[in-house]
């Protein structure tokens, strides 16, 4: 019998597997089942969320047989299995229900199905189907070089170090942020990050961004929303590492409900970041049991991130929430310059002589010359500082006089004051370069106008 | 006595994945890889081929008690049909019906490349020798995965919806 951890990825969910059961009449059946999950290495768990064949079968009969496939090998496994018992409470249940709605949600399904039970089955017999594949031909697949455990542990530790190094010197959160997400590719080749940080009205705001061009900064996911959404609420890790063979599924259930006049009304949500993403991994960053934010991962490669890949980036995440927590809490030293910040390239186009910026006070919403620019708090402050600006011509403000203003509705306690400001300074970067917030001190900043600024207010669009 | 109708009979021969299920004298159910499968007698009848190299334990349950359930699942969208039967015949598959193997598995090859499952890995899936099953079909199920799934199959067979991948 070979070890279920020897086959991790069986476990992905990248490959369905193919599920048999026999009734007590002696009927086998047999179903195609989207993922077995590995619960040691006794045990696996299969979802309930349907009563069918399958269901009625080990109910009565607890005989089971699943064959798995290793989606990198492609080799066949085979379970012999024993349904044991069920849960519909716990750490388990609670792990495959989150899963279930991560993908329901990015369907358009949130709330459709609801877990009926984790089924726990014991392993009775486990082994490689011998025979399934025929040995490689050199000639057709050429054994290529991968490197060893040793090799890779190696990298994975200097990467650590370099990115521990990096936190420990950033002078600033967006600094920070920035040199962590540039060490993630760089040293360890995830191509394609961002962090989000909570902004305290339930919702998480992409705050910093690598791989996603000039787009990736402000977008917004709801707490326990997807992936992303979902790690935050439950301050647990998670990856999904087929995404497009789970996408698949739940589409096609979804057009079967269509087809049965059952068509959930939720709208398909997008995958936040790259719209062909085939792993996705999310990490909570903690301190303490306090969320500061989530580091999220993308790949075009399925498998890209698996559960070393989550235990490792866990020890970074920690890292990074004490860095965050820091760099949040240590701005109020207005004598120590700032660090220097990439100054960003103005754009070729004309500079208008006049931009409108267009305040909507029913939702705390800017717009400028027509266009989004941003809302809720940061949109609160961009409008004290341009109306002081027009009033008085004043160029320099502190972020203590703006965490002295109740009008603003900042919090009193981890205010997130300096993260605010970096997506506000990131979200004037792309949208309207001819006004600019750029600090000069830790703890004041200056406000840069290039253009005439006309302010208008309405109470709603 | 249930038969295919023409739309189940092309769904069978455009590359979907099988799954050939048995169980033995103590309801202790079993699986094993089809290489390929075969429409007959009007639809009434189907061969179903496994390969020798794996289907060893299933092939007895099948000579043993004679009650057979294949699966059948496109990969891109997972529509799938579920065939149960009595076993009629279980014969060395012939040289004739080799080249119904290999057809098979070219479509299954088709099908499964953009899926992210080399050409390469293909070609060494164990195909040969096989066993021919021949069953008489009796039921035929639903098996797309949501609230239809394990119902009983109305003809005609719903065309394939538009799937991204």
């Amino acid at each position: 019998m070979i070890a279920l951890r020897d086959i991790p990825e069986c476990f992905e969910g990248v490959i369905p597997a193919m599920m048999t059961t026999c009734s007590l009449e002696g009927e086998p059946n047999i179903t195609e089942i989207s993922q077995v999950h590995l619960v040691d290495d006794r045990h696996v768990a299969l979802s309930h969320q349907f009563f069918n064949k399958t269901q009625r079968n080990v109910r009565e009969n607890p005989y089971a047989s699943v064959l798995l496939f290793a989606p990198r090998t492609f080799e066949q496994y085979r379970l012999q299995i024993r349904l044991d018992h069920s849960e519909s409470e716990g750490p388990l249940f609670d792990e495959m229900a989150a899963r279930l709605q991560v993908i329901a949600s990015h369907t358009g399904m949130s709330g459709v199905f609801r877990l009926r039970s984790a089924d726990v089955y014991e392993v009775v017999s486990a082994e490689r189907v011998q025979g399934f594949l025929l040995p490689p031909d050199p000639r057709l697949d050429p054994p290529e070089h991968t490197p060893g455990r040793l090799e890779a542990m190696a990298r994975e530790l200097r990467g650590l170090q370099v990115i521990s190094c990096r936190v420990n010197r950033a002078g600033c959160l967006e600094a920070l942020l920035e040199s962590v997400l540039n060490a993630l590719d760089e040293e360890l080749g995830f191509r394609h990050s961002m962090v989000l940080l909570p902004d305290g009205r339930g919702r998480l705001v992409a705050t910093a961004s690598h791989g996603y061009g000039s787009g990736g900064v402000g977008a917004e996911v709801p707490m326990g929303e997807g992936l992303i959404g979902t790690v935050a609420a439950r301050r647990r890790p998670m990856r999904v590492a087929g995404v497009g063979a789970e996408l698949r599924y739940w589409r096609t259930i979804r057009a079967e409900l269509q087809h049965a006049g059952k068509a959930p009304s939720a709208r398909e949500i997008p995958l936040p970041g790259l719209p062909d993403a085939q792993a996705q991994l999310a990490q909570p960053l903690l301190v303490g049991d306090h969320l500061v934010g989530v580091l999220a991962l993308e790949s075009r490669t399925a498998m890209a991130f698996d559960a070393w890949t989550e235990t490792f980036l866990n020890i970074l995440a920690n890292q990074i929430a004490l860095g965050i927590d820091r760099a949040s809490s240590a701005d109020t030293d207005e004598s120590e310059p700032i660090p220097d910040l990439a100054t960003p390239a103005r754009s070729a186009a004309p500079v208008p002589r006049k931009r409108v910026f267009q305040l909507f006070r029913n939702d705390d919403c800017i717009f400028v010359d027509g266009e989004y620019l941003i809302r809720n708090i940061p949109a609160k402050i961009l409008w004290k500082l341009l109306r002081a600006n027009a009033e008085s011509g004043r160029t320099e403000f502190s972020n203590r006089e703006l965490r002295l203003d109740d009008s603003l509705g900042l919090p009193e306690l981890r205010d997130n004051l300096e993260s605010r400001l970096i997506l506000l300074r990131k979200r004037l970067e792309e949208k309207c370069p001819d006004v600019q917030i750029r600090p000069v001190r830790r703890g004041r900043f200056e406000l840069q106008v290039s253009c005439a600024v006309d302010l208008r207010e309405s109470e709603s669009a | 006595m249930a038969a295919l109708d023409p739309a189940l009979v092309e769904f069978l021969s455009s590359g979907v994945v099988l799954g050939c299920a048995s169980r033995d004298a103590r309801l202790v159910p079993r699986s094993v890889w089809p290489v390929g499968i075969r429409v007959e007698s009007g639809g009434e009848e189907l061969t179903v081929f496994l390969p020798v190299a794996t289907a060893g334990e299933v092939v007895a349950d099948l000579k043993d008690n004679r009650r057979i359930a294949v699966v059948a699942t496109a990969p891109v969208d997972h529509r799938a049909v579920q065939l149960k039967g009595q076993v009629l015949e279980i014969r060395p598959a012939s040289d004739d019906e080799r080249s119904q193997i290999d057809f098979h598995r070219a479509c299954l090859a088709r099908t499964l490349e953009p899926l992210g499952v080399p050409r390469a890995v293909m070609v060494r899936f164990d195909h040969w020798p096989a066993h021919a099953v021949r069953f008489r079909l009796e039921q035929l199920y639903v098996q797309t995965p949501g609230p239809a799934a394990g119902q009983p199959f109305q003809a005609p067979f719903r065309p394939p919806e538009p799937v991204r991948s």
